[in-house]
């Protein structure tokens, strides 16, 4: 299956062409992708917590929509670099838990909704109940631990370091 | 610097995540902003988003300390950095992002756009500045991520 992965085309194309369309301008992508999905979660869970509190919070939701931007953005970005070094990728532990930790985040904005936004009489009243500043605390936990995990899959050989796994530097 | 950002791996790992933590910051923050002032979400007033702005701005403090300290710290020399060319455009989309930002707020613009009430239409020439800005941010970061692949920009270019 990774075989397959990597040995497509457009694996291929990401991974080897020369071209400033290639590696470099999918892995910007990548990079405007998290800026969009961490700094927009953050500016939703600021709020929550009572940063900028004439943001009404009816209005607060809309920026979902550019969280979503964000992520479509980076699920295509990310299986292209996915593809591109498909036996790398999967063997590193900081991409699973990247991985998890974006999946958790996602979940967790999903909760905002049901269990905060959805409360219509709180939120038109500018209301933050318990739920909703914990949900925004768990969100800010969630996004900042994947751009952590994110960045470590730059140092593999670090972090096998850290978990006594064969191929780690000491 | 050098001594001490080449001490352990750990130290450079730590300061490149800051400095993503501060590119996402100015991205959620200046960048919803913009988009505001464009015209999206016009049920915020723009004055709301004021005291998220302080945010940014340390972001872009904690990017301006760990930018020069990966610059003064690069065991190749800083001039791994100042010799490459996808460095010296940051550098430039910064200057121009900072020259448009000092325009904004030194004309009565910034005053007339955070007057803009909810659901009010911010003045055309702060939509020129916000469009402005997010390009400017949106070269900034590529050139920042093309720094590692400049080879790929040279050629791009035919130099």
């Amino acid at each position: 299956m990774l075989d397959y992965l990597q040995n497509l085309a457009l694996a291929e194309w990401v991974r080897s062409s020369p071209s400033l369309f290639a590696y470099s301008t999918v892995l910007t992508a990548h990079g405007v992708g998290l800026g969009i999905v961490v700094g927009v979660n953050t500016v939703i869970a600021l709020r929550l917590l009572g940063v900028a509190r004439d943001i009404p919070l009816a209005a607060l939701r809309r920026l979902y929509g550019m969280v979503w931007i964000g992520f479509f953005i980076n699920l295509v970005s990310g299986l292209m670099l996915f593809i591109a070094e498909a036996h790398t990728m999967a063997a590193m532990v900081a991409f699973w838990a990247k991985l998890l930790f974006v999946a958790l985040g996602m979940v967790v904005a999903e909760l905002l909704k049901r269990f905060y936004f959805k409360d219509l009489a709180s939120v038109q009243a500018g209301v933050v109940t318990r739920v909703g500043r914990n949900l925004a605390i768990l969100s800010l936990g969630c996004w900042y631990l994947a751009l952590i995990a994110g960045r470590l899959t730059a140092y593999p050989d670090m972090v096998n370091g850290w978990l006594h796994l064969s191929g780690g530097s000491t | 610097m050098q001594a001490f950002v080449n001490a352990h791996e750990w130290i450079w790992s730590v300061l490149q995540m800051i400095h993503y933590v501060g590119m996402s910051l100015i991205v959620g923050v200046i960048g919803t902003l913009d988009l505001r002032i464009l015209g999206m979400f016009r049920s915020i007033p723009i004055a709301a988003f004021r005291p998220l702005v302080p945010w940014a701005v340390g972001g872009f403090f904690g990017n301006l300390l760990t930018g020069i300290m990966f610059v003064t710290g690069k065991d190749a020399g800083p001039s791994y950095y100042t010799d490459n060319l996808s460095f010296r455009l940051k550098m430039v989309f910064l200057l121009v992002a900072f020259i448009n930002l000092l325009i904004f707020q030194l004309s009565h613009l910034e005053k007339r756009t955070y007057a803009t009430p909810a659901g009010g239409s911010a003045p055309a020439a702060a939509k020129a500045v916000s469009a402005f800005s997010l390009v400017a941010w949106l070269l900034v970061i590529f050139f920042g991520r093309t720094m590692q692949y400049n080879d790929t920009l040279l050629l791009f270019l035919g130099l």
